[in-house]
């Protein structure tokens, strides 16, 4: 589904990604994580072309990314995203927020648009803040909105850009459990995330990233077992020792 | 010369011909303001391209217009431009200069409120597979207008008054109208007391208005805000 070869990228002579590859089959969940500036955020952005990478290619459901001729935001209405800071449309009722999209790009009827979010605000149980507008919510039912926004779009696959890192820590597990639910159901996903119990429960693989450079890339039975590089043995011990 | 007349400031709070000079005050400053936000952002969007072509003559527009009395510009067109063999009249010179002076400021206004709009709404606009014209239209720009209401509600009042200037090329607007009037019957103090409380009237007016549409670009930034039916279950 997700085919990432030998990317690399630079911010002028500073290399973010050195010759990344690594792939995502329908159906998997990767989890990647790294210390910060690592580069996975930057990574995961441009597989959906946020971010422009110099080397390599990357093909999404048998789309070049990297292709001049490929149209972005056909293949960005494909494939959803969820950020760090939500960034819900503030102007825009949690309704509307996951209508716009439905409708100016998929073109849907207002109806069917409307349906649609009605059943996935329900899904993320939040039913009854269709009409409240992004900054009346917590943080944590704001994520849980954009997971649906990015639902509503019958993407084939699903980004998260660390989407608990910006919460309250009481607000972390109502998120991740409808990314755990959505895992379950077989939606691939590319998750950079520093939960390690959301990776152990449903990651199929782990992939860590250091100094831009892929280092680990296996299943968590191993990740979490003893087959980590000792770079990840670090950053492991940094992350979990309280 | 008489002392102030009470009568006489009475008779022209009420007089017909300065009310319809009051009134032109108010479509001029209308005609212009709608005039100059579409040539504004037109102007702004220019500026933000990155394209040294696009923004540079934008810029330039900005520097000549803003570095410029109304004052001359206007008279430049009404009296200079005939030199040119380009003949307007009045009306039009006073519109086309209010029109283009304004622009220049609004369009400074217009594009400090889209470069205000947090860039990750931008991001999250092309991740759901927006194009830029869309993005603009229903996520930046309506994020923008909100930020931009107060200073544009400011320029409204500002050209309220600024519609004055056009009276030197002899516009019948409220101003000109009580200069006029002055002259024939001399009660300076009375006249322009008069003038002064309809440009009161018409500012206190607008202000009203304004808080009325601050309030409702508002609503959906309240945190536990009336306008969100929040109670709705």
């Amino acid at each position: 589904m997700i085919e990432i070869v030998n990317v690399s990228k630079w911010y002028g002579n500073f290399q973010v990604l050195k010759d990344c590859t690594t792939s995502v089959a329908k159906g998997e969940v990767v989890v990647i994580c790294g210390p910060s500036g690592s580069g996975k955020s930057t990574l995961i952005k441009c597989v959906n072309a946020l971010e422009e990478f110099q080397q390599g290619s990357i093909t999404v459901d048998g789309t070049s990314v990297g292709d001049p001729r490929t149209d972005l935001p056909e293949l960005r209405a494909r494939v959803g995203m969820v950020f760090q800071n939500f960034e819900l449309f503030p102007h825009l009722s949690i309704l509307d927020n996951l209508t716009i999209a439905q409708e100016k790009v998929l073109g849907r009827k207002r109806d069917a648009a409307v349906k649609k979010a009605e059943q996935l605000l329900e899904r993320v149980g939040l039913s009854a803040h269709a009409k409240k507008y992004p900054l009346q919510l917590s943080g944590g039912q704001q994520q849980r909105v954009a997971i649906a926004r990015a639902l509503a779009m019958d993407p084939i696959a699903m980004l998260f850009d660390e989407p608990t890192s910006a919460l309250d820590p009481e607000m972390v597990s109502e998120v991740l459990d409808v990314m755990v639910t959505l895992a379950r159901e077989g939606m691939t996903m590319m998750c950079v995330t520093h939960e390690m119990g959301f990776a152990r429960q449903v990651a199929s693989r782990v992939i860590f990233i250091d100094r831009g450079e892929i280092v680990d890339d296996r299943p968590p039975e191993q990740f979490f077992g003893n087959e980590r590089s000792p770079r990840a043995e670090q950053f492991l011990s940094k992350i979990l020792h309280h | 010369m008489q002392v102030w007349s009470w009568s006489g400031f009475f008779d022209y709070l009420t007089n017909p011909y300065i009310m319809e000079g009051a009134l032109t005050t108010l479509w001029l400053t209308a005609v212009s303001i709608v005039g100059g936000l579409i040539l504004g952002f037109i102007l702004a969007l220019m500026r933000l391209s990155p394209r040294r072509l696009v923004s540079a003559p934008a810029g330039a527009y900005v520097w000549l217009f803003r570095g410029t009395p109304l004052l001359v510009q206007l008279i430049v067109i009404y009296t200079g431009l005939p030199q040119l063999g380009i003949r307007l009249s009045v009306v039009e010179s006073a519109l086309i200069g209010l029109t283009l002076n304004e622009a220049a400021y609004l369009a400074e206004i217009v594009r400090s409120g889209i470069l205000a709009v947090p860039q990750g709404q931008v991001r999250a606009s092309r991740a759901l597979g927006m194009r830029e014209a869309q993005i603009m239209r229903y996520i930046v720009m309506p994020q923008a207008l909100r930020i931009i209401i107060p200073p544009l509600g400011n320029s409204v009042n500002g050209l309220l008054k600024t519609t004055s200037v056009t009276s030197v090329i002899s516009m019948e607007e409220l101003l000109r109208r009580t200069q006029v009037l002055i002259q024939e019957k001399f009660m300076v103090l009375e006249l322009f007391a008069v003038a002064a409380i309809y440009y009161l009237l018409i500012t206190t007016l607008w202000d009203l208005v304004q808080r009325r549409i601050e309030a409702r670009f508002g609503r959906a930034y309240q945190q536990n805000g009336a306008g969100a039916e929040s109670d709705q279950r």
